[in-house]
């Protein structure tokens, strides 16, 4: 591992509220992850697993209360060292009953404060971040070139009218935005979805930012566009090589973008390695969860063969009332006598099969 | 009408001046309406009154002869009304807009000072409980702004007034108070109206929800993102735009509060010469004060859409009359 | 300042009922309450003026007691410039405000609600004609309208309350057209219509009671305050019920010279009646507002 780390994500808690059921989403339970420079890392998962709440934690956009209450973030790049969640111990106290957090104290105001001033530097420079549904993420009463021109002014040593006008055109193109000065000028209403979302791309890359967080950018696209924008995304990486983060619940991009892949289900990781290690998952390799996703998605031996298609059986985990043991007890099938009692009621720790390959599994421990 | 060669924006400006001028024509024909239906014959009292208020003499006054055609009668009031004659007041023999310019503009600057004391007010209430909800700063504001949109803007008026005298001691004006006193004494009833017009916490609310949507849009994530100013993108759907709107469609209010307010004060406004007016059954005067006020209201309203208008890009007719409902 | 969050031990799935309870706001909930109250106390004590169950005669002259603060012999508010039991007065002046501005709601609701469901559901010109009929209304501010009314006919306060509904009627219709438009986003009517109900059904049962019921409460409360501080204010400026009958309004005006030389009780007494009446019905049709319609948007 002589690359060193550019985000190292330790012990991660992003928890909210539920007034009425008085009791906490844990949206994000305890993820730990690092990236390394120039690596795309996939995020999988279904909806609910915590992936975009973990993206938002780490660029500070995490709205409702409480938030973060525990982790740190360390982001490293050339210019920058700094712990994205640093003093959050001062604004938070956190108490516990069985190995759970039951009791959150935090100054949600100050945090937040604290937080702005963190990431002042950061967002948009070093780290920047793109969403899902990019034609609500443009600003409707600004035009296209004015948004990005914004980025730029900001970011970097561009600051004139001119100059950074002939450097957002310059993103345009490279993003394949047909006609980008008629595009600069447009509005986001005129412009579609994907052309909003190339927009967005070059509005974030403009600022050559260190680190790119991706959220779903394919997912509400049309099945044409999505592939396009995929392969955008792809020749910007051999191009580029910014540091990535790609989350996405569909498997055919991150098989596609990514070095390494981790899976997420019910707010943890339950399987880090490499896309090659990861995405190979089988009925007798891997974390269970993993194969049964994979297995999930129809491929064209199953399309022609006509074959019915592998659901994973059971529902989407519980993020409020979390069970003792593994989250996907419930819905695995490959739980054996042997480590049934253990699946119940413990949680297993992520641990590494291979060097650089983890799971969060029973049936890996003790070997 | 084919105006298919001018710029989208000058075609969209242009009909919503055509719609304001079709309405103020429907608001003429209310008030008129109701004087024609009113028992005894005011409308050749105010016919009368139009044409010895200066119109050519003789020849209409021939032409004229009671009781004609209600359209004709119609027709004719209008005319005068685009000649700038509104008849004349049946209590004081003079022109009716002689009569209300001159204290028209005491009600105008009495109107837009409260409406600057609500907003004063309002704003910065609105905008804390957006952007940090209800918490023990924002809630007893919110309580108190809805106590005193429910007070009785002339019992408050005279609250206000014995404040005023207990803390200066005299009653300015009358006895020479000092030139600071008596200013200040102006400002009394546009904070009144600016306090007691019963609006403020439909202000707070609206430009509360309004900002506090906007905030929790995705484009203003976008614009933390990238480390942007959050206000200059929120600005103008979460605050230029419902403040326009609001304070448009809260005139008629204002106004209506402002003949209340001018009693209580002795305001010489239009408010209260309409009171004087609807005291002596002075048709002329009232039916111009009302077409007046709703050509207020009307300018008020066409100036938000000017507004929207401008604001918003490329706004076609569909956003526009969307926005209208 | 910090907040606390606490995670309940073992909660379970409660009866929805206790559960509602839990989920609306507290504050809301007391809107209603203080709301409801007002509402009674004001039906009770117009009853109280109907059957003349006052504590005094609220026209009995008693030029020994003018000006009296509250509490004096056994004035339980006062009496005002000419000794006369404020107490009865201001329940006796429930009568100039409460069947007309039962009046002035009815005028706003049922014109509007009729005309709003043909503006939502009937073809685009009927909306486009009702539209500008209802801005054409909104063009007046009420007071100054009435004031021509006044001038023109001299109305009696029923009169006056039916104008003030009918300057109420945009408000009800466009509340209309909106459910309206949201039932037909939700492909709602064209289901009903497909499953071929007739439209009379469609709109009476369907339309105006499941959907609009709770919205036209709302502008009912909402409506009655309006004609409250309409009459008052008119009463003020002393058209509408003349001395010596009492009306909030005119007793308000009635007290404002002597309440400058520091007798505040015999205006403020009725101001604040007014004042609470119409913060209650305020609070009555927000608290309903947040309770029923927040909740069903979601």
């Amino acid at each position: 591992m002589s690359v060193p780390p550019l985000l190292n994500i330790e012990n991660l808690k992003t928890y909210f509220y539920s007034k009425g059921r008085q009791a906490f989403i844990r949206s994000v339970d305890d993820v730990s992850f690092e990236i390394r420079r120039g690596e795309t890392l996939g995020v999988v998962g279904e909806s609910g697993s915590g992936k975009s709440v973990m993206a938002l934690s780490v660029m500070g956009l995490v709205g409702a209360a409480p938030g973060v209450v525990a982790g740190r973030i360390g982001l490293k790049t050339d210019d920058i060292r700094k712990n994205l969640l640093q003093d959050l111990d001062d604004y938070v106290e956190r108490v516990e009953a069985d190995g759970r957090v039951v009791e959150v104290r935090k100054d949600v105001v100050g945090w937040q404060k604290n937080v702005e001033r963190l990431m002042a530097m950061v967002r948009g420079k070093t780290v920047a971040m793109i969403f899902q549904n990019p034609k609500s993420s443009l600003n409707p009463f600004l035009s296209v070139g004015r948004q990005i021109t914004e980025a730029i002014r900001l970011h970097t040593p561009c600051k004139g009218k001119a100059e950074s006008r002939e450097r957002a055109l310059y993103w345009l193109e490279r993003v394949r935005m047909d006609s980008p000065r008629l595009r600069y000028d447009n509005y986001p209403r005129a412009l579609s979805g994907g052309m909003c979302q190339r927009a967005m791309v070059a509005m974030v890359l403009s600022c050559e930012p260190s680190f790119l967080i991706a959220d779903e950018p394919t997912t509400g696209l049309d099945a044409t566009i999505q592939s396009r924008i995929a392969d955008l995304l792809a020749e910007l990486k051999a191009d580029l090589g910014v540091t990535t983060m790609l989350i996405s619940h569909d498997i055919g991009i991150i098989r596609r973008l990514s070095d390494s892949v981790a899976v997420m289900y019910g707010g943890m990781v339950v399987e880090y390695g490499p896309a090659g290690k990861v995405l190979a998952a089988g009925p007798e390799s891997g974390h269970p969860y993993t194969a049964a996703l994979l297995a999930s998605v129809p491929d064209e031996r199953n399309i022609r063969g006509k074959e019915p298609l592998q659901a994973i059986p059971g529902d989407v985990p519980d993020t409020i009332h979390v069970p003792n043991g593994c989250r996907f007890y419930g819905r695995c099938v490959r739980v054996t006598a042997a480590v049934d009692k253990e699946c119940a009621s413990l949680l297993p720790p992520l641990s590494e099969i291979t060097p650089g390959h983890a799971v969060r599994c029973w049936l890996y421990e003790g070997s | 009408m084919n105006l298919k060669g001018v710029k989208p924006v000058a075609r969209v400006l242009a009909r919503e001046v055509a719609v304001t001028a079709f309405l103020l024509l429907g608001v003429s024909a209310v008030v008129f309406g109701i004087l024609y239906l009113a028992p005894g014959d005011p409308f050749s009292l105010l016919l009368e009154g139009q044409t010895s208020a200066g119109a050519p003499g003789q020849g209409v006054r021939e032409a004229l002869g009671v009781p004609k055609a209600w359209h004709v009668q119609y027709l004719s009031w209008l005319a005068g009304m685009f000649r700038g004659n509104f008849g004349a007041s049946i209590r004081t023999g003079l022109p009716v807009l002689e009569e209300i310019s001159r204290v028209g503009l005491n009600t105008l600057l009495l109107t837009l000072g409260s409406m600057a004391v609500t907003l004063l007010v309002a704003v910065p209430i609105a905008l804390y409980a957006a952007v940090r909800g209800v918490n023990r700063v924002s809630f007893p504001l919110t309580m108190a702004a809805y106590v005193v949109s429910s007070l009785p803007v002339f019992w408050f008026g005279y609250v206000v007034i014995y404040l005023f005298l207990h803390t200066f001691g005299l009653f300015p004006v009358a006895s020479g108070g000092s030139q600071g006193t008596n200013r200040l004494y102006l400002l009394l009833p546009i904070v009144v109206l600016g306090l007691g017009n019963g609006t403020l916490s439909e202000v707070i609310r609206h430009l509360r929800e309004e900002m506090g949507r906007v905030l929790s849009e995705d484009y203003v994530r976008t614009a933390r993102a990238k480390g942007a100013s959050v206000w200059k993108h929120a600005f103008k759907e979460g605050f230029l735009i419902p403040v326009t709107e609001i304070v448009a469609s809260k005139i008629p209010f204002i106004l209506g509060g402002a003949v209340i307010v001018e009693q209580v004060f002795n305001w010489p406004g239009m408010g209260r010469m309409a009171w004087q007016a609807a005291q002596d059954r002075d048709f002329p005067v009232i039916m111009g004060i009302a077409v007046l006020a709703a050509v207020f209201v009307r300018a008020g309203s066409l100036l938000q859409r000017f507004v929207y208008i401008a604001v918003n890009p490329g706004a076609s007719r569909e956003t526009v009359e969307r926005r209208a409902a | 300042m910090r907040k606390r969050y606490i995670q309940a031990p073992g909660r379970s799935d409660e009866a929805s009922g206790l559960r509602f309870l839990r989920k609306a706001d507290a504050v809301d909930l007391f809107f209603v309450g203080y709301g409801l109250l007002i509402v009674v106390l004001v039906a009770a004590s117009y009853a109280a003026g109907v059957f003349r169950l006052l504590p005094y005669d609220p026209e009995a002259v008693n030029l020994g007691l003018m000006l009296a603060p509250p509490g004096t012999a056994g004035h339980l508010l006062g009496t005002d410039f000419m000794g006369r039991d404020l107490l009865s007065r201001l329940i006796l002046g429930i009568q100039a405000y409460f069947l007309p501005g039962l009046l002035a709601v009815a005028v706003a609701i049922v014109p509007g609600a009729a005309l709003g469901v043909l503006a939502g559901y009937g073809a685009g010109r009927a909306d486009r004609v009702i539209t500008w009929f209802s801005n054409l209304v909104d063009s007046f501010p009420r007071l100054v309208l009435i004031l021509l009314v006044v001038a023109a006919f001299k109305p009696d306060i029923y009169f006056i309350m039916v104008v003030v509904g009918l300057t109420n009627v945009p408000a009800t219709v466009s509340l209309v057209k909106v459910k309206i438009r949201f039932l037909r986003e939700k492909n709602f009517i064209e289901a009903a219509e497909g499953l071929g109900l007739p439209r009379r059904t469609i709109v009476l049962k369907h339309i105006l009671w499941h959907h609009c019921r709770a919205s036209l409460i709302i502008r009912a409360t909402l409506g009655m305050g309006e004609a409250i501080l309409m009459e008052t204010s008119l009463s003020y400026l002393g058209f509408g019920v003349q001395e010596p009958t009492p009306s909030w309004g005119n007793m308000v005006q009635s007290g404002a010279n002597y309440f400058l030389q520091g007798n505040f009780w015999p205006s403020t007494v009725p101001a604040l009646a007014i004042l609470l009446s119409i913060l209650g019905f305020h609070l009555l049709g927000d608290g309903l507002n947040n309770l029923l319609e927040r909740k069903a948007v979601h």
